[in-house]
């Protein structure tokens, strides 16, 4: 879907994302945030709404978020919310907030410390209670189950899917990779992300308030989120159709653009939605290196509509990012984002 | 808020009970949700984004719910959103719903939340699986202490509002709590849990779900040419502050004063007292009533057991509070909000049963979270601008 | 790098399952497996609704199986403590003969040479059946079901619900401030922040101001007093529930510390029975022993290390009205 109200990024800001941080999740936001509003002349005191993004199971605390409102300055009480989902769609909910036109700046956040427990046991939790988690069903295994199914249908191929770990990563040798054991057939290390823990905070506007904020805004010119059946056993794994319905929604296949950051945590993931969304060679993808260099869950979708933006800021036309949840690309959001002469 | 209209078409709710042995997580919510549709006489295919609220994932362990439950929900090929803001959730689900509209992005939404707390132990969950959990009486009594304390409320008035909202829990089918011998006496004699919060002035641990169906304008006055009446929002809030710094006050939360003041001035409402005719205010223990009239500026401050104590509140007082029977008769936790806000939508459509406040046009809704922290609030009319 | 705290959190929960999931797990226990039909699939696993359009189903459940074929797999060299099997194995999508989707489950191969798309492959059952997809031990590759140990026969009644338990074991770190507060209290003394902004000060080694939203550390730090009054407090009446440590009602107060304006929330208090501790009480910080040392540190709000909890002083007690809405 496209908007007819102007709301654009103004600026964003990330914490290091590393292998294991010391600082607590809210310390980590509060860092990000200052840092994300500092360079606007902006104090907490100016946001309108803010809306966080993370989950109670990475940090193993029922109410995890509930302690990082100390890091948004909600004294006066503020306007806010909260998803269990990537800061990714907190933007989606301040986009939505924004565009019924009463207030005018938002906060969004995403922040997780993945480090703090161990993925493989963690994320089964996540999958159907009855057939999936019981199994201890883990998201290497689905990725690995995926990755053959986009493998068989020539979407990728092992090199394929090596050439893009190291282009992701900017290091290694393809035929070194290659002679790897594999981690989770056809799944070796490099195919799969890193552990990482950060947070990232983002700047949002409504068009008159982002002109005066920063020179060159980038208007989010369209976001749209789809869902999938949950259980992989009912999907097409060689396809993603909730990317294609977004990528419609957003009018995409006339729409070029130049760079596309994508949330695909494994090499197979980027290749696949590289292919649906049917974009070229001339179309950079990750060039921040993507959740294969860096993978900071629950903030790793905002983080690539952050490098999106900056994209922008550097002068660039137009850049798509996207984030996912869920087992094989359950869920999908894209986001577009402008820069205007 | 928007100058979006929106409309509430659609209510639906499972019936609440302790355990809900005989359906699965899509079951439960399931019931709700097609309970909803039948209301708006819409089918899965109408809905065009699905919005699920739900309070922490520890309560049935099932990490981020909205993923299994996307294809019970019908939400395939469309966005599936999930809230979760401690125990506002099920109202800032609403409002997420709602903002979904007034943004102009999509025509109709399902807002939908639950709670199946049988599953797990919500005083488990609440203490992260460590021992000696508080629980939310043991965290909220405090405030009660000081409530009475600072109004020189006596001790009946918890007492009251126990009785009240399960007679109220009486004349509504879907109630968890159904107590036909309740009474000051029985209140009274129980064990007293979190001093000086006894048993039946808790809310119970229950299984359930609500869904409610938004529209646009247009759907509105369609649903309302069709005989079904819908409920315009006149206004919606949420406001959080930060859990605990020198000073602050979680009997009167700057947060709750805010976030009533700002539904207000939306709905152009300047004496909620007057212009109000029934409000659904989150009472998990029985003294929350008191506390909520005074911090929503119905009472004014150490005066909202008065409304108590001469009969205001009850079901054909002047001020009628929790007709649906309320927290105190019904809690599956995540849907608790969004019950509140339902019912204020069904009093408004003239939809409310048994428990109809007699030509109810404007009502009010509240939910909180955490500890006296998060507030969602939205007011809901007959009229779509009853007050210019 | 900071200190690393481990705490396991193990879930338990029990599931109730439904017409659908619930006939399915009893099935499972006669050594039975089912689909849905739907239009002319038969779904496995079986589902309440169609997974495309939510539309219901309507129990229209049909046996499949119990072999099928393999469609895909991918092989687990080092097996999770959650997993079917402890040696590595292959998890596979197993489309059993008469379904038209295939049902995620482990087989037991040995190897991954052994492992192929169309291999044929059977259930290995578990003798003592209990109603969940893991009554399935795992497939084995050829034709022939297997028994592992003795079989216990079906469910003498129909399976309703299921009980589902994750351990997860949680390392954090212990931040800074947190740590300054942890040391401090082996001196027997409790460490504050006063943030330079509001002058407020807080306990528990919070490292930052939520008012102004900056950062506290060691240039902040401000000595409090361990003594100090009960505001209010929570006499907490335990419910059971695994983890639980606590059998008889217990205490929480909230201290108000001498010379300050700092609040300890939630504290336990000591040789205080829940019968005589009220607002006004004078206390005093009661240190645990270094023999007693634990990083659980203090109850809500914060990190006290050595401070086990607080008990009378033996002082008179303090009448001040306004002494009850001391809560933060």
């Amino acid at each position: 879907m496209t908007t007819s109200t102007d709301i654009a990024i103004v600026g964003w800001a990330h914490t290091p994302l590393v292998r294991h941080t010391d600082q607590s999740e809210t310390q980590m936001l509060l860092h990000a945030i200052t840092d994300a509003i500092t360079p606007l002349g902006l104090t907490r005191a100016d946001i309108d709404f803010t809306c966080l993004g993370s989950c109670d199971y990475i940090t193993g605390q029922a109410f995890s978020f509930v302690s990082n409102l100390d890091a948004i300055g909600a004294w006066p009480p503020k306007r806010d919310s909260h998803v269990e989902m990537d800061g990714a769609w907190a933007l989606y909910e301040a986009w939505l907030r924004l565009q019924e036109g009463d207030i005018e700046i938002a906060v969004v956040t995403g922040s997780g410390r993945s480090s703090t427990g161990d993925p493989a046991l963690i994320y089964p939790m996540e999958m159907d209670p009855y057939f999936l988690a019981p199994l201890g069903a883990d998201p290497l295994t689905f990725a690995a189950l995926q990755a053959r199914a986009v493998i068989d249908a020539g979407i990728a191929t092992e090199r394929s899917m090596a050439e893009t770990a190291v282009r992701a990563r900017g290091k290694g040798d393809v035929d070194e990779l290659l002679g790897e054991e594999y981690l989770r057939t056809p799944l070796r290390r490099h195919d799969v992300p890193p552990i990482t823990d950060g947070a990232a905070a983002m700047v949002i506007a409504t068009g008159d308030r982002a002109r005066q904020l920063v020179e060159r805004p980038a208007y989010i010119t369209g976001m749209d989120h789809r869902t999938e059946c949950h259980n992989p056993s009912f999907r097409a794994l060689d396809d993603s159709p909730s990317v294609r319905i977004a990528a419609d929604a957003l009018g995409l296949r006339n729409t070029p653009v130049e760079i596309a950051e994508l949330q695909t945590a494994f090499t197979h993931e980027e290749l696949l939605l590289r292919h649906v969304l049917d974009l070229g060679d001339d179309v950079a993808v990750n060039p921040s290196g993507g959740p294969l260099r860096a993978n900071p869950i629950m903030a790793s979708g905002l983080c690539r509509i952050g490098y999106a933006a900056d994209h922008i800021f550097g002068g660039g036309t137009r850049a798509l990012a996207h984030s996912t949840s869920g087992p094989c690309l359950q869920q999908n959001l894209l986001c577009l984002v402008e820069g205007r002469s | 808020m928007s100058s979006i209209p929106c409309a509430v078409v659609g209510v639906g709710q499972t019936h609440h009970k302790s355990r809900r042995l005989d359906v699965s997580f899509g079951g439960l919510v399931r019931e709700a949700v097609f309970r909803a549709l039948d209301d708006a006489e819409m089918t899965l295919e109408d809905i065009d984004a699905v919005v699920l609220g739900k309070a922490p994932d520890l309560f049935e362990g099932v990490m981020k719910p909205e993923l299994y439950l996307s294809d019970a929900l019908g939400a395939v090929g469309k966005p599936m959103f999930r809230v979760h803001t401690a125990g506002s959730v099920g109202g800032t689900t609403a409002i997420v719903a709602a903002s979904h509209v007034q943004a102009g992005k999509h025509r109709t939404v399902l807002a939908v939340a639950f709670e199946k707390q049988s599953e797990g132990n919500a005083q488990f969950a609440l203490g992260s699986g460590k021992g000696a959990s508080l629980g939310a009486g043991g965290a909220f009594a405090p405030f009660i202490r000081s409530y009475i304390h600072r109004s020189g409320a006596p001790e009946h008035i918890g007492w009251k509002v126990a009785v009240k909202d399960r007679l109220n829990a009486l004349k509504n089918p879907y109630a968890h709590l159904q107590i036909a011998d309740i009474s000051i006496e029985k209140v009274r004699a129980s064990p007293m849990m979190w001093d000086p919060i006894r048993f039946l002035e808790s809310c119970p641990s229950s299984d359930g779900a609500c869904a409610v169906v938004l529209t646009d304008e247009a759907g509105g006055l369609a649903a309302a040419d069709a005989g079904r009446p819908p409920a315009w929002l006149l206004g919606a809030s949420s406001r959080s502050e930060p859990p605990s710094f020198p000073g602050r006050d979680p009997v009167r939360p700057a947060a709750a004063m805010v976030c009533a003041a700002d539904v207000y001035a939306q709905a152009g409402i300047t004496n909620p007292r007057e212009q109000i005719d029934m409000a659904e205010l989150y009472v998990p223990f029985s003294w929350h009533e008191a506390i909520w009239l005074e911090a929503f500026g119905i009472a004014e401050e150490g005066d909202g057991w008065r409304m108590i104590d001469d009969g205001s509140t009850e079901l054909g007082g002047s001020f009628p509070v929790n007709c649906s029977g309320g927290v105190l008769s019904s809690n599956p936790i995540g849907a608790s909000g969004l019950l509140r806000f339902a019912e204020a939508a069904n009093q408004v459509r003239g939809a409310a049963g048994e428990h109809q406040v007699d030509g109810a046009k404007v009502a009010l809704a509240m939910a909180y979270g955490a500890n006296s922290q998060y507030f969602s609030t939205w007011a809901v009319g007959a009229e779509q601008r009853p007050f210019g | 790098m900071a200190r690393l705290v481990e705490s396991t959190i193990t879930f338990p929960y029990r599931r109730s399952l439904g017409p659908v999931v619930g006939a399915f797990m009893t099935a499972l226990t006669e050594m039975r497996i089912l689909g849905t039909r739907s239009g002319d699939a038969v779904l496995v696993p079986p589902m309440e609704w169609d997974p495309r359009t939510g539309a219901e189903l309507g129990n229209d459940l049909v046996e499949v199986g119990p072999s099928g074929t393999v469609e895909s797999w991918t092989w687990v060299p080092n097996p999770s403590a959650q997993h079917p099997l402890a040696q590595p194995f292959a998890f596979a999508f197993i489309r059993l003969d008469g379904a038209t989707t295939p049902l995620l489950h482990a087989v037991d191969a040995g190897s991954p040479n052994a492992m192929s798309v169309g291999a044929r492959v059977a259930p290995r059952w578990r003798g003592e059946r209990v109603g969940a997809i893991t009554d399935i031990v795992c497939f084995v590759l050829g034709e022939s079901a297997e028994i592992e140990g003795t079989d216990a026969g079906p469910a003498s009644e129909p399976v309703t619900r299921m009980d589902y338990e994750a351990s997860i074991t949680y390392r954090n770190p212990v931040p800074v401030s947190a740590d300054r507060v942890i040391e401090a209290s082996q001196e027997h003394r409790l460490l504050g922040q006063k943030c330079p902004v509001c002058e407020r000060v807080y306990a528990g080694g919070r490292g930052y101001c939520p008012i102004d939203a900056v950062e506290l550390g060691e240039g902040h730090e401000v000595d409090l007093s361990d003594v100090g009054t009960i505001t209010n407090f929570s006499i907490v009446t335990p419910v059971q529930y695994p983890g639980q440590t606590e059998t008889e009602p217990f205490v929480r107060a909230f201290v108000l510390l001498d010379g300050s304006d700092v609040i300890l929330s939630y504290q336990p208090v000591i040789e205080l029975p829940a019968t005589d501790v009220r607002v006004g009480q004078r206390v005093v910080a009661v240190w645990a022993s270094p023999a007693e040392d634990s990083d659980e540190g203090g109850a809500m709000g914060g990190t006290y290390g050595r401070l086990i909890g607080w008990m009378p002083n033996g002082e008179p007690d303090i009448d001040d009205p306004d002494l009850v809405n001391r809560i933060f």
